[in-house]
């Protein structure tokens, strides 16, 4: 590219002119091997008396301008500053610029060559004979580029055309080929930059809508139980954060799970270990604010699966389950830790005794007040057994600080490596009732269509086919 | 005597005003003398209230141990009120608390506290060491 070019020589320029003379011979002498033939050179030093002939602007070059080399040409300060942008946008993309430059850097150490000596002896003046080296070694870079970049520039000049040795090469259309160069670079930079920019707020976009369905929907449920009160919003609100801290309980485990296969180390996988343990702790936390607002959507499970909510107590699992699901599960434990974790049972079921008692009190206690009113103006009595129900909220939040302690305790008790592999128990075993839910589910209603037609022997086949899927677990 | 009182009042207000914040303050340390005494006769002394649900889950909690426990019920106590008030203080906290438990003479605290000393396993050596339990 002919800006490139432009960029190299004057990049070389502050050099002094003598390494311009040195370099059109020794980048010919350079790139002889890609097939460059003298024949070319010959015709292009011939073109330079037609060269001086057609350029009338040359005329200010020789009016009285002293021997600095560098104000000989009042035009070339524009060509300073391409070559400035020009060099670093060869430093960013020129293909063919770094064997450009790197002939060049090797001409100011090559000695004179005979071209050079039979350049200056072409013109009578000197700064003529400059002005015919700089348009010689132009053209020659021209040809030179096409020798030694055989490829796409190659392809691209001739494509362009514009500087082929058809048309006369003054400065001037040089440079304002080369500035048009520059400025299509420009624009096709700033293009690109501009549609990387519109990608970026698309993605954005696409976000905030994600976003802004969740915030609605959310938003909804406010506006419907205005008038109603909150209880309806807050379940609602209550599943759908539930739902996230399940895709967030998806990724710590799928990351706690990666973990252990990479084996990471002790370290990394105890602070994936008590985060996780954080994560459990936000549920406890959210599951306290609501039931604040609506205790017996949360003690009653309506956020759970089927499955789930069968064996639910007290709104959420049993600890001295899961552990004995964990003694059960686990590998290399040692026995002092079983020991220990037989002892966190031990106790995890004495405490679920008492607040199993203390809540069949309470629901004694409420029957007992609401059965017991009179039939008629019994709100004394309603208001009391509701004042008795408030105590709900606190059988959930104890049953929540059981199953808090119960996890950290055990996450105390076992190794960080034991922890990690517990969690990941707990968390399949969720899935798989999760799952068994759904499996149920469209067991139930294949059957209802089955029994519809009263044929006995479709529901045994759809019960051997569930069996599969059951065996599908059995490797737990 | 009202008038004396009230001449009092006309008199000399703030040696009055201090006459009632130290009578406040001496009934109080009653108040906290008189539940140390309370605590310190039984290994382990749980107050509660009849008709307080969380309070039969404590205390069936200590009798699923194997614990004999003191319960001291305030809701049928006559000065129960200003104990209950005490106890908040106690526990630094404005809601209403109970079940309370001490054992050995020292406070536990609620509920949830003691659930945490059980799941630690923390709460049976706390236990033997008072003499509440045996095996």
């Amino acid at each position: 590219m002919a800006s490139q070019r432009i960029g190299e020589l004057d990049f070389s320029e502050p050099y002094g002119i003598h390494h311009r003379i040195n370099n059109p011979s020794s980048s010919l002498i350079n790139d002889q091997g890609s097939g460059f033939d003298f024949g070319e050179l010959e015709e292009a030093i011939g073109l330079q008396g037609v060269k001086i002939r057609n350029d009338e602007t040359k005329a200010s070059f020789f009016t009285g301008k002293p021997a600095a080399t560098l104000e000989m040409f009042p035009s070339w300060p524009m060509r300073f500053h391409q070559s400035s942008i020009g060099g670093t946008n060869n430093k960013s993309g020129g293909e063919s610029s770094d064997s450009a430059l790197s002939s060049k850097n090797e001409n100011p150490f090559e000695p004179e060559s005979p071209l050079s000596k039979k350049a200056s002896s072409f013109c009578s003046s000197d700064q003529l004979q400059h002005l015919q080296l700089q348009q010689d070694m132009t053209n020659n870079n021209d040809v030179i580029k096409t020798a030694s970049s055989p490829k796409s520039a190659h392809e691209k000049r001739k494509g362009g055309g514009s500087t082929s040795d058809n048309k006369p090469l003054d400065a001037k259309t040089l440079r304002r080929l080369a500035q048009n160069r520059e400025a299509a670079r420009k624009s096709r930079l700033r293009k690109k930059a501009y549609v990387q920019q519109l990608e970026s707020s698309r993605l954005k976009l696409t976000q905030l809508e994600q976003d802004l369905q969740r915030a609605r929907s959310q938003g909804m449920f406010m506006d419907w139980s205005g008038g109603v009160g909150s209880n309806i919003s807050s379940g609602a609100m209550f599943d759908m954060e539930y739902a996230r801290w399940l895709e967030e309980d998806n990724r710590l485990l799928t990351e706690l799970r990666n973990g252990l296969e990479a084996a990471l180390s002790d370290n990394e996988m105890r602070v994936m270990v008590e985060g996780y343990l954080c994560h459990y702790d936000e549920v406890f936390r959210v599951k306290g604010v609501t039931a604040k607002a609506d205790v017996f959507h949360v003690i009653n499970g309506g956020w759970t699966s089927q499955a789930e909510r069968c064996f639910l107590w007290i709104g959420g699992f049993r600890p001295s389950e899961i552990i004995m699901m964990l003694i059960q599960q686990l590998e290399a434990v040692a026995e002092q830790q079983i020991m220990g974790m037989y002892g966190l049972r031990h106790s995890s079921q004495q405490a679920e005794e008492a607040l199993s008692q203390g809540l069949d009190q309470l629901q004694q206690s409420v029957v007992d007040t609401i059965a017991g009113a009179p039939l008629v103006d019994g709100v004394q009595q309603m208001v009391v057994a509701v004042g008795k129900l408030a105590n709900l909220e606190g059988f959930l939040r104890q049953a929540d600080n059981l199953r808090q302690q119960t996890l950290h305790q055990l996450c105390r008790l076992l190794t960080v490596r034991q922890a990690a592999r517990s969690f990941l128990v707990i968390g399949e075993y969720y899935a798989r009732l999760r799952a068994l839910s759904s499996l149920w589910a469209s067991r139930s209603r294949d059957q209802t269509i089955i029994t519809s037609d009263e044929n006995s022997c479709q529901t045994t086949t759809d019960m051997q086919m569930l069996q599969p899927s059951h065996n599908h677990f059995s490797s737990f | 005597m009202n008038q004396e009182s009230v001449m009092h009042y006309q008199v000399d207000p703030w040696n009055y005003y201090m006459m009632r914040v130290r009578r406040r303050r001496m009934e109080e340390e009653d108040e906290m003398e008189r539940v140390m005494r309370i605590v310190s006769e039984s290994a382990v002394v749980i107050f509660s209230s009849s008709s307080c649900c969380m309070c039969h889950a404590m205390k069936s909690l200590f009798c699923g141990m194997g614990v004999n426990t003191m319960v001291h019920e305030l809701d049928q106590d006559s000065k129960g009120k200003q104990m209950e008030k005490t106890l908040m203080r106690l526990l630094a906290t404005n809601s209403t608390t109970l079940p309370v438990v001490f054992i050995g003479g020292k406070l536990v605290g609620s509920m949830d506290t003691l659930l945490a000393f059980h799941v630690n396993g923390s709460l049976v050596p706390l236990l033997k060491q008072a003499g509440a339990l045996w095996l």
